[in-house]
């Protein structure tokens, strides 16, 4: 076989992929998202057709010329085997210029997909892209050009290209377990209890550990019994300790049983097989509701408030909040409405999302000698695909009861986070595997235990009752929210009361009142994702002010106008917030404009939307169209603290390199912090480089969650980089000041070694803003939904580079039009059901329409040069308006996400066959 | 997976010499492996059939006559399939992904097993993976099983797109194994789950399927396949239909029709195409002829929604076929 020109000699072992086979040889640009033929990110040329390598047996390959895409600038098609190694080919040229990535796990891919099929290339459907929503793919594609060269300190605000551009197209970036190999490098498998609820009566692993290949099997007697939280934040007490390594209580089918640790990955599964378990099986409970009644069975009996945060056990209650608020001389929300001219009472659910980040969870540990090497202990090193490093050190550390100097954390380019990534989840187990074996250890989550182990969106029903005066202004607005946060409360408190906070806090009413609990269930845990709740309360919310404006007769926008807070309100959610929130700046009312405007102008000729059939192609006059808005608001940073430190260094060839923490995981910061710098210190873009995501090299850094890494990392990479301004200013006698090639001259020569730092504490935090709208028709007959226009308005502050916020939002947009329409985990009994992409259905590029993305012209006070973060927030006003279209259409309103086909068919009482 | 001995033959007869009831053939392996990968399927040999003479596509008096190891990509893109069978090629290029299409042969496709979850699933009870066990879809999760042809022990729909339109189109498969060759109508190729949803069709172990041939006929060029499915991009069908149709003036002189996603087989509606034959191509003949199609159907909790949709299938398929004329 050859690989990428250069003959591969090893004999592939019997039953080995060719995709297993490629990577073991080194061609790393061959990535796993699935295994099964599901998401492309495996795809090679072989003799020149593109193919799924994970379904190929590697024997097959065995005469065959493979090219991947490290390899596809020289000899894919067209390509000159004599140019440079690292020449790109045309198509991976058009990915860089199109921006069209942004994790960039599934575009070594793409580019070998397409670069293989003779045009048209069509749909790609044998391709999964989760970041994106596809748009800057179908711009690449189509040969556009999205990305700008900026003159020397002119960065800020221009779409340059990702400073990675080159190496991710190319597949030579390295994700997690993308370096090589460490020598002797041993393989975790999981047990995953069979059971909902169980207690372990006993467990004997002496056949396990005595199985070939095998050096470790761990149960929980052989862990420590520390209590902790998968969930990661600045403050560790903001989750309730409800978690073991390895617990004798079994709450959820897939919770770990044992670990074994051996030579290879199936040695380690064939010795769990010889682990021999009695269980005691427990009465299960699924639903929350029922969870939450008396004589319910307890999932965590006898947890506190005070030692582990868990708000009330005896009911199955993690976390709550009941609060009622009436400004003076109002009586209440009974009160109101009750005297109100329209009210609307009603339910809306949604259900259990995956985050599907291509990437799935995976870490490498090993033991290394010390700082200073010889009578130094070894420290415990961790490269894993997380969203948080510092956190996972630290509870690492605490874990394993070991000083944090000794463990150091690295992520690599993460493949994707949506949340799901800030969480500990594979990390504890390989560092505990290589302190015992002494020997480096690796384990990488298969996609089905990404859906069965790892936390997932946090299912929700949501109660409304609103009320308006005869003139559209809001009375009262109540809500009362169950979430299911399934095994453990990993995250519950955090959702729910970020999930009611900005969601409530955007409408101005008199009355407000919440009442919020989120609830133990035998189910597979729920956790961080995208939005952290707001998304699953403004869907109920948007849907509430929207039916009350259709009672009213008032246009749904004109309803907004007149009920979302301005500048100087107090953020009000069920009683008056004090804190650290504030107007940094106000778009909200742009927003709502751009949509309203966009909506009513036919299609902007710059950007056509998707090719769709004529409506009347089939089942003629069966076909209603509808519009309909949703907004959001979100905080740009967590509350109660988010730290961060960035280093601005001179380095040895007269470039600079940035230090921070934050992690990259297609968000972008690394794009935006070497803005940031280059802008500051007047050089150009290239001249910078970002150094992220390793504990040992970086200060301290919360993580890149709650959307903070461009702000907040930001803000302490801006002040970092005019501090060394200034000190270079002055080495320099101030003779350069403003002339900027002289500074990287001098540089270069003269100033090595000097650096700057900076800190922010995160705090204070301001408000950015999202619109969207949709006009779609409805098929009656069949409940298919076509979405004929989609618009996007966001208030970001002052856009730092906008292609990659564009993407933000196309990504955004995408994810949530999945959860939307067509993504459910189908859980029964607690065992869920949907464990493969082709059961799952996130969208694909024909599914996503083309959003048209428009910003509002403020200045963040708050941010870096008047920047807000958009990260997370694009997500959550799309599935309301999607509600809303439809309503509109059809005079029907779904309620329950997703608005799958068949659900919207029969809510439009068409089963019944006309 | 687990680990297996690997042949390489260069003719049938190499193929066919050795094999035992723990040998599999390996095609595209986007079945296999997949399966093999999840020990759904755990066979102890593999013989790569790749290199046998089982290729090539020609069109004569008698039909089309397709190489079990023709790729569907390259079927698809066959001008002679497009023009003469549109809805055959039709049905190739709504299946699966092009890398999938690169690699998948014909012979597989009509071969691939169910898209059953709880099939794919060795934790949890399923008859036609371990016969005896149970069926985990009765009361599972059962949107995407059939409702007609199912028994109490099996629901799974056929997979198949590709065999939809071969059966209505009356394709015959042929067949080569130690004992010889024979040729079998695709139709009663396939076998009902019955008591016994293991065994899915009257291939004998180690009977390979060396090709099939799509009778000529004036209708298969005016034919189309619709499927309708949860996702515009690559996706199983919910319900699928391919329809066919043989005219004079206005008037239907023959129809060919059947259904795919659901039935435990692809499903020739035969009924349907008796209604059709005769009348004028109007909406109120295909919705007169649609009104029986599901006869005989029984849904489950998740699927009560599929006699209804297929029969909108049906209409849309017939309707948009007229149109295009
Ligand atoms: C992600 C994904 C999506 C898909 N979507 C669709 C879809 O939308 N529609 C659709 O119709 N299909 C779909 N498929 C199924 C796909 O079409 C089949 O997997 C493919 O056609 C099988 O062909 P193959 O050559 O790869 O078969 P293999 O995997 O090689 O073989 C399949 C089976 O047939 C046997 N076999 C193969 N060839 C022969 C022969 N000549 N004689 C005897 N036995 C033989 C093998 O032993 C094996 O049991 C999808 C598959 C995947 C992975
Ligand atoms: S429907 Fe058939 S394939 Fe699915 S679980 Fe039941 S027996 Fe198995
Ligand atoms: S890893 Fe091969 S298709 Fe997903
Ligand atoms: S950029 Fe496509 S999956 Fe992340």
């Amino acid at each position: 076989m050859r690989i990428d020109g250069t003959e591969a000699t090893a004999e592939p072992r019997p039953g080995q992929c060719l995709r297993t086979y490629l990577r073991e040889q080194g061609a790393t640009a061959v990535k796993k998202g699935c295994d099964a033929g599901d998401c492309g990110a495996c795809t090679v040329l072989l003799d020149g057709a593109p193919v799924q390598s994970c379904l190929v047996p590697a024997h097959r390959a065995a005469d065959a010329e493979v090219v991947t895409a490290a390899g596809l600038g020289r000899f894919g098609p067209g390509g000159d085997p004599d140019a440079d190694p690292e020449a790109l080919h045309p198509v991976q040229r058009a990915f860089v210029e199109a921006a069209a990535f942004q994790c960039g796990f599934c575009t070594a891919g793409l580019v070998c997909t397409v670069a293989g099929t003779p045009p048209p290339v069509g749909e790609l459907k044998g391709n999964l892209c989760r970041c994106t929503g596809y748009r800057s793919i179908r711009d690449a594609l189509a040969g556009r050009v999205n990305t700008e060269v900026a003159e020397p300190g002119q960065a800020f605000g221009r779409a340059v290209v990702a400073p990675a551009a080159a190496r991710v197209v190319s597949g030579r970036e390295a994700y997690t377990l993308d370096e090589p190999a460490p020598p002797g490098l041993l393989h975790v498998a999981v047990l995953g209890s069979p059971h909902p609820h169980a207690r372990i009566i006993r467990i004997d692993a002496t056949a396990a550990r005595r199985a070939p290949g095998v050096h470790l099997v761990l149960t929980h007697h052989d862990v420590p019994d520390t209590l902790y939280s998968t969930a990661r934040h600045e403050n560790r007490l903001d989750d309730p300790d409800d978690t073991r390594m390895l617990d004798p209580v079994l709450r959820f089918v897939g919770q770990r049983v044992a670990v074994a640790v051996a030579e290879t990955p199936r040695q380690a599964r064939a010795a769990l097989a010889l682990v021999d378990v009695e269980y005691e099986t427990l009465p299960a409970v699924f639903d929350p509701e029922a969870a939450r009644q008396p004589g319910a069975p307890l999932i965590h009996p006898g947890r506190t408030p005070d030692e582990h945060r868990v708000a009330d056990a005896s009911r199955n209650v993690v976390a709550q909040l009941h609060e009622e608020y009436a400004e003076p001389g109002h009586g209440g929300v009974d009160a109101a409405l009750a005297a109100s001219a329209a009210t609307v009472e009603g339910t809306w659910t949604t259900d259990r999302v995956n985050h599907v980040a291509l990437e799935t969870h995976g870490a490498r540990a090993w033991l290394s000698p010390g700082p200073s090497a010889g009578a130094e202990q070894p420290v415990l090193h961790v490269r894993t695909s997380t969203q948080v490093p510092f956190l996972v050190r630290d509870e690492l550390a605490r874990l394993l009861d070991l000083p944090e100097e000794r463990v150091r954390v690295v992520a690599g380019r993460v493949g994707g986070g949506f949340g799901g990534k800030q969480e500990l989840l594979v990390e504890d187990v390989v560092a505990l595997a290589a302190l015992r074996t002494g020997r480096p250890v690796q384990w990488e989550l298969s996609r089905e235990q990404q859906f069965t182990m790892v936390p997932c969106r946090h299912p929700m029903r949501i109660g409304v009752r609103a009320g308006a005066d005869a003139d559209g202004h809001l009375t009262a607005l109540a809500i009362d929210v169950l979430a299911d946060t399934g095994a453990y409360g990993n995250h519950a408190p955090g959702v729910l009361f970020h999930g009611v906070h900005e969601s409530m806090a955007v409408y101005r009413a008199p009355n407000k009142r919440v009442d919020a609990e989120s609830v133990y269930t035998n189910n597979v845990p729920s956790g961080a994702f995208r939005g952290y709740g707001l998304g699953q309360v403004q869907f109920a919310i948007e849907g509430a002010i929207d039916e009350l404006a259709a009672r009213l007769g008032i246009d749904p926008v004109e309803m907004r106008r007149r009920n979302v807070i301005r500048p100087g309100d107090p953020f009000v959610v069920g009683r008056p917030v004090d804190g650290d929130l504030e107007y940094g700046s106000y778009g909200l009312d742009q927003c709502l404009d751009l949509v309203e405007e966009a909506l009513a102008r036919e299609p902007s000729p710059v950007e056509p939307p998707p090719a769709v059939e004529p409506v009347e192609t089939w089942l003629h006059g069966e076909w209603s169209v509808g519009t309909g808005v949703a907004l959001a608001m979100i905080a740009t940073i967590p509350p109660r603290g988010h730290f961060t430190h960035a280093r601005v260094t001179v380095g040895a060839d007269g470039d600079f390199v940035v230090d921070v923490g934050t992690a990259e995981f297609g968000n972008g910061t690394t794009t935006v912090h070497a803005q940031i710098a280059a802008t500051e210190l007047g050089v150009p873009v290239d001249r910078v480089r970002v150094r992220s995501s390793d504990t040992a090299t970086a200060g301290y850094d919360t993580g890149a969650f709650g959307s903070a890494g461009s702000v907040v990392a930001g803000l302490a990479v801006q002040r970092a980089a005019q501090s060394l301004k200034t000190t270079l200013d002055s080495l320099s006698a101030g003779h350069l000041s403003g002339r900027t090639d002289a500074i990287a001259q001098i540089a270069s020569t003269q100033l090595a070694g000097v650096w700057a730092e900076a800190t922010h504490d995160g705090s204070p935090r301001s408000v950015a803003f999202n619109v969207h709208g949709f006009r779609v028709a409805v098929h009656r007959g069949t409940g298919e939904v076509r979405i004929l226009r989609s618009v996007h308005a966001a208030d970001a502050g002052v856009v730092i580079n906008p292609e990659q916020l564009r993407g933000q939002i196309d990504g955004g947009v995408g994810q949530a039009l999945g959860s939307a329409m067509t993504e459910r985990m189908v859980v029964r009994d607690g065992v869920v059901v949907t464990r493969t992409l082709r059961h799952y259905r996130m969208p694909q590029l024909s599914d996503v329409p083309v959003t048209e993305v428009l910003f509002a012209d403020t200045v963040d006070r708050l941010g870096p040069r008047g920047a807000k973060s958009m990260s997370e927030a694009p997500y959550n006003p799309v599935a309301p308006a999607l509600a809303n279209a439809i309503a509109d259409a059809t005079g029907v309103r779904p309620r329950d996400l997703p608005i799958q086909r068949d659900r919207l068919w029969e809510l439009l009482g068409a089963t019944s066959d006309r | 997976m687990r680990p297996y001995t690997f042949a390489q033959p260069r003719s049938v007869r190499e193929a066919l010499r050795g094999a035992g009831p723990d040998t599999a053939f390996l095609a595209g392996g986007t079945t296999l492996v997949d399966l093999m990968k999840l020990e759904v399927v755990t066979p102890e040999r593999v013989v790569d059939i790749n290199r046998l003479p089982l290729d090539g596509i020609t069109l004569d008096h008698k039909g089309l006559h397709i190489g079990a190891l023709e790729r569907m990509s390259d079927v698809a893109a066959d001008r002679r399939v497009r023009e003469n069978y549109p809805m055959v090629a039709q049905a190739l290029e709504l299946s699966a992904s092009a890398q999938l299409r690169n690699m998948a042969s014909i012979g597989g496709n009509l071969l691939q097993r169910t898209r059953c979850g709880y099939f794919r699933d060795v934790s949890t009870p399923c008859n036609k993976r371990e016969p005896g066990s149970g069926c985990s879809a009765l009361e599972g999760i059962n949107r995407g099983h059939a409702v007609l042809g199912t028994s109490d022990d099996c629901i799974a729909s056929h997979p198949s797109d590709l065999a939809v339109p071969l059966v209505a189109l009356s394709t015959v498969v042929h067949l080569a194994s130690a004992r010889g060759t024979r040729s079998v109508p695709l139709d009663t190729f396939y076998t009902l789950p019955g008591a016994t949803p293991e065994v899915e069709n009257v291939l004998r172990p180690n009977e390979l399927i060396t090709g099939i041939t799509v009778p000529r006929s004036p209708w298969a060029a005016h034919s189309l396949y619709v499927k309708v499915r949860d996702r515009q991009s690559y996706e199983f069908a919910l319900t699928s239909a391919a329809v066919a149709l043989g005219m004079r003036g206005r008037t239907i002189t023959s129809a060919r029709v059947a259904a795919g996603g659901v039935g435990t087989r692809p499903w020739r509606l035969t009924a349907v195409e008796r209604a059709l034959t005769g009348r004028p191509a109007t909406a109120a003949t295909f919705e007169a002829a649609v009104v029986r199609a599901a006869d005989g159907a029984q849904p489950r909790e998740h699927n009560a929604f599929k006699p209804a949709l297929l029969r909108r299938t049906l209409v849309r398929a017939l309707t948009e076929l007229q149109e295009s004329r």
